[in-house]
């Protein structure tokens, strides 16, 4: 085995700035490699020999970490601070000119090295309100630049476009990964180095929530802002330890699926819930204690299903005839179970409320009536019911039978909650159906049972589930492309979940609140969309505003630009056409009607004997970008307004075409692109944006390629209350709707009301 | 017994009370629970009502409103404990108590409402009609890069016809003035006077939207004058401050000024 260097030290002095020295600290051996370096460069040329970014006079130690990870530290002489570099083959090169003596190791064999640990893996670790106020955050050693800047660009592009079906997300040279805790409205980002792949952040950021959520469950129940200002977060040292933790099961490496799971588990239950379990009133506590004794005698791999709807216990009762004995005595103890169970579902009927216990009370009755038929473990066949039992049970529920049957006046009143009771009882039922049989016993009927009594519970993505369901094929039949509506339903979820719902609320009407509130802020626009302001602008500057218009073909783009140019004109402003659509016959004496009958709607007498709008056209077959470069210097010239380049309409798989696209949004950097839709689109108008973006991007020389920045939906008054389409174009690209066509005259032309769209399209 | 039988002559509509016990008493008892409990609803429901209407006419919320990074989180925070604490973009409102620093120590709820663009019309519209208050906050630091968005958002806020109506106190707060190339109170003033005239004009010419509601009923200012913030039916004041304070994270803020109009609502 060939020796091996730990570090290596560089060091460089003010002297000889451009050399850069790397010896091995622990042999001694004195120079592996000596490099040029001049004082601004990254580190990526580092390693090709070109320049480095290493500040003078600075010092680099090359270290090697676990899991191949080299980290090249620069650490300036007062400030320390570094960059990491680096995992195989890019660290490669780096060995490579370092003549190579050194040799990768495993992950978790360098021991030697106490200084690597995990907390340096971490850029930063932070967790804040959704109001803003930074609660506690961790930043890793030598770490200098500021996370405020990354994680707003997280809110800003992630969680308030409602695309947090994912939750991760690349900002430069920064991945973050993020969790909402929607009980406590907080949310916590890990940061890292994108090169690192780092297994165990998923798992550590739902530990961190936990026990931060244990620990400072008290200070963060109290109401309003304050408890986030009075309240120290002294988190320090208990997320060390959980730092540690994670970086050993991940050097491990042996897979914990049982624990990770299980943290899971724990990770969607609130601790308001917990709370009750312990500290509710005595009632509950014995029920809570019930259940565990079952718990302990009876193991039943489905013994925690308190109530399974009615269809599978008759399942049960004709299965048992062919069933061996081993597996007949299996049931009887999971009826038995469940007639424990009755115990503490029985309780909330004492409560004020008589109603909904009552319709609660009846269903398990039933339920538990034909099971206790069934049920004996004191005989060999399963055939012959215990009568005493069942008579005990009627005696217990015979006076809540009366009770509610006397009450006849209050159902009206109380009607509604009973009936909301009696869904969040379906859907409880749902949960316990879907749930694993790890879940432990109690808590299906335990839950049951406080919800009646606390009257609001946190949502958990199996109540949701339904109606998530139910949403995204409304979505879907109301026209937002299929996969738009999957993400959007997901990013409900992940906002509403372990939320703490209303008194008075279902689970269908505050996921219903929660998707209508999104789709309203997705449609609002992200800037400001005031056209005529930014052409004033333009005028005060001596240069003409630009607006490039694109589409696929038919969608109205020359009809559309007409009327934005009667608009312009009404406003007071001048326009020149670019026919830059050189490839459809008819395209440019389309727009030449267009312009004549603009003119003669605004004649030239009125505005001082110059014509309004003007047609800049050269014919077919020509470059397109050549003709919008030339028409935009002819308006300067001439003093126009605003130039509307229309552009031909071209499929987005169409290469040539898009290219061809690219390059006159390149060349003539128009201030306005503007992407033609119609709003009969479905699914298609996914495919249409992202390729014309992609078509944008790909083709653009710079490093902030101009991409589509306003939409303009067309054909709206062709599509009733199917308006998915303006939700699925606005998604995709973040970008406003400026202008929506309304039909087939010069006046038809409208902004976008966001709430009346948001509307129609939650219209059952 | 010969109480009540005093009670009895004396009073004229006894027998009727008398007749309306007994039929009581040959109902079951358990319709006389029932209409108790039914009674006894009706007051809980009275009680309720009046706790909410009652809340909503007392304006006592004190908004804090404007862009996006303009520090409307942090003047939150300084207003409230007086601490620096870092700040990320709000995506909620968050509120609290805040005591005003006069003889009367009035107690407001101090709004902070998120700056997002596509959050922002949302939240106003939650809260507006129970401000007292609005403090508009505005970055002087880049303030010439983003004076048409300010100028847009207050705008649009003093267009609000609910905001016209009840005419809450404006405080524009120019924040940041411990940056370097922080501009005054009164620059801020006459650029947005300038920009708000120029937006009274594209706005009246911009498009209707699809319900043929036209951008709003409420025309800015005086006509056929140049706007200015006096024109306003509410009181407008503009203020310097600095929420960082001059000395960062140790020092304190330099809101004072803020402290002193907050405490004369």
């Amino acid at each position: 085995m060939r020796r091996k260097h730990k570090t290596l030290v560089a060091s460089l002095t003010a002297g000889k700035a451009h050399t850069l020295t790397l010896s091995c600290k622990r042999c001694e051996q004195k120079v592996l490699r000596t490099m040029a370096l001049c004082s601004h460069s990254t580190l990526y040329s580092l390693i090709d020999d070109v320049e480095a970014v290493v500040r003078i006079p600075a010092q680099i130690n090359v270290v090697v970490e676990p899991q191949f990870l080299w980290v090249l530290r620069v650490g300036q002489v007062k400030k320390k601070g570094y960059h990491r570099i680096g995992h195989g083959s890019l660290c490669q090169g780096l060995v490579h000119h370092v003549t190579a003596p050194i040799i990768l190791q495993k992950a978790g064999s360098d021991e030697q090295n106490p200084d690597i640990r995990g907390d340096k893996m971490l850029d930063f670790f932070t967790i804040f309100s959704k109001g803003g106020i930074v609660l506690w955050c961790f930043q890793g050693a030598g770490v200098s630049e500021s996370f405020t800047g990354p994680v707003n660009a997280l809110i800003r592009s992630v969680i308030l476009q409602e695309r947090g079906g994912n939750n991760s997300f690349t900002h430069e040279a920064l991945s973050l990964k993020y969790k909402l805790d929607n009980e406590f409205e907080l949310i916590f980002v890990v940061g890292f180095q994108k090169i690192l792949t780092l297994t165990y952040v998923d798992k550590f950021i739902d530990d961190v929530q936990l026990h931060f959520r244990d620990r400072y469950k008290n200070e963060l129940e109290q109401k309003g802002a304050l408890k986030l200002l009075n309240n120290t977060f002294d988190f320090e040292d208990r997320f060390k330890k959980l730092l540690r933790e994670a970086e050993e099961t991940s050097k491990a490496r042996s897979p914990v699926p049982m624990r990770s799971f299980k943290e899971s588990e724990k990770s969607q239950k609130t601790v308001k819930s917990m709370i009750e379990t312990k500290g509710g009133d005595k009632s509950k506590e014995q029920g809570g204690k019930k259940n565990k004794n079952t718990k302990k005698e009876v193991e039943p791999p489905k013994g925690d299903q308190g109530k399974t709807p009615p269809s599978g216990q008759k399942d049960v009762l004709n299965g048992n005839q062919g069933l061996t004995p081993e597996e007949v005595m299996q049931k009887k103890r999971e009826d038995f179970f469940r007639k424990r169970m009755m115990g503490p579902t029985e309780k909330p009927s004492k409560s004020p409320k008589p109603q909904k216990p009552k319709e609660k009370v009846n269903r398990v009755w039933n339920n538990a009536g034909s099971s206790t038929k069934n049920l004996d473990y004191s005989n060999k066949n399963g055939d012959s019911s215990p009568g005493e039992d069942q008579k005990n049970m009627e005696a217990q529920f015979d006076p809540e039978m009366q009770v509610s049957s006397m009450k006849g006046d209050l159902r009206s009143v109380d009607y509604e909650s009973s009936e909301e009771e009696e869904m969040e009882e379906e859907e409880e039922e749902v949960v316990v159906s879907k749930t694993s049989p790890k879940k432990s016993g109690g808590f299906g009927g335990m839950f049951g049972m406080l919800k009646g009594l606390v009257g609001s519970k946190s949502l958990s993505r199996e109540d949701m589930e339904p109606v998530l369901e139910k949403m995204r094929e409304h979505l879907i039949a109301k026209n937002v492309a299929a996969d738009i509506s999957s993400q959007l339903c997901e990013s409900v979820a992940k906002k509403l979940e372990g939320k703490v719902m209303g008194t008075f609320t279902t689970v269908a009407s505050t996921v219903k609140q929660a998707l209508q509130d999104s789709l309203v802020q997705i449609l609002q626009p992200k800037r400001r969309v005031d056209i005529l302001r930014d052409v004033m602008e333009a005028q005060s500057q001596r240069r003409p505003f630009v607006i490039t218009f694109c589409g696929v073909n038919g969608v109205g783009k020359s009809t559309n630009l007409a009327k934005i140019s009667y608009w312009l004109i009404e406003n007071g402003f001048s326009v020149l056409i670019a026919a830059c659509d050189t490839f459809r016959a008819g395209a440019v004496e389309q727009l030449r009607t267009h312009q004549r009958r603009l003119n003669s709607l605004h004649p030239p007498e009125k505005h001082g004997g110059r014509p309004v709008v003007q047609l800049y056209e050269k014919g077919y077959g020509k470059d397109a970008a050549g003709i919008a470069m030339e028409a935009i210097a002819y308006a300067r010239n001439q003093a126009f307004d605003v130039v509307l380049v229309d552009t031909a309409g071209r499929m987005q798989d169409n290469a040539p075409l898009m290219t061809a696209l690219a390059k006159l949004i390149a060349v003539n950097m128009p201030d306005l692109v503007l992407f033609v839709g119609e709003a009969l689109v479905g699914n298609e108008a996914v495919d249409q944006l992202v390729k014309f973006n992609q078509a944008l991007a790909d083709h653009s020389m710079s490093d902030k390629p101009r991409l589509i920045d306003g939409i303009i939906l067309t054909k709206f008054d062709t599509i009733d209350d199917k308006v998915g389409a303006a939700i699925s174009m606005t998604y995709i690209t973040g970008q406003p709707i400026v202008f929506v066509g309304t039909g087939q005259t010069y006046n038809d032309l409208r902004s976008l009301n966001a709430r009346a769209v948001v509307g129609a399209l939650m219209k059952a | 017994m010969e109480k009540t039988d005093a009670e009895m002559t004396e009073n004229p509509l006894e027998p009727y009370i008398e007749s309306l016990r007994q039929q009581l008493e040959e109902q079951d008892p358990m319709v006389l629970v029932g209409v108790i409990v039914a009674l006894a609803v009706v007051v809980i429901t009275c009680v309720f009502l009046k706790y909410f209407l009652t809340s909503k006419t007392v304006r006592s919320a004190v908004l804090l409103v404007g862009l996006c990074d303009s520090g409307k989180t942090l003047l939150f925070i300084r207003l409230l404990s007086g601490k620096f604490k870092r700040t990320q973009t709000s995506i909620t409102d968050s509120s609290a108590p805040y005591k005003a620093k006069n003889d009367r120590s009035c107690t407001w709820t101090l709004i902070d409402l998120p700056g997002h663009d596509s959050l922002r019309s949302q939240y106003l519209e939650k809260f507006k009609s129970a401000a007292r208050a609005i403090v508009f906050v505005v970055d002087s630091g880049i303030f010439q890069k983003e004076v048409r968005d300010v100028a847009e958002f207050l705008y649009m806020l003093l267009t609000d016809p609910v905001v016209y109506r009840i005419t809450p106190t404006l405080l524009v707060v120019c924040n940041k003035q411990d940056v370097a190339m922080a501009k005054s109170a009164k620059l801020i003033q006459q650029q947005l006077e300038k920009e708000l005239n120029t937006l009274r004009v594209t706005r009246s010419a911009a498009l209707s939207a699809q319900d043929g509601s036209v951008g709003g009923s409420v025309y800015l200012g005086k006509k056929g004058k140049d706007f200015e913030f006096s024109q306003l039916p509410m009181k407008v004041e503009f203020l310097e401050c600095s929420a960082r304070g001059s000395k960062g994270k140790d020092g304190d803020a330099d809101i004072e000024s803020l402290e002193k109009s907050l405490a004369k609502l």
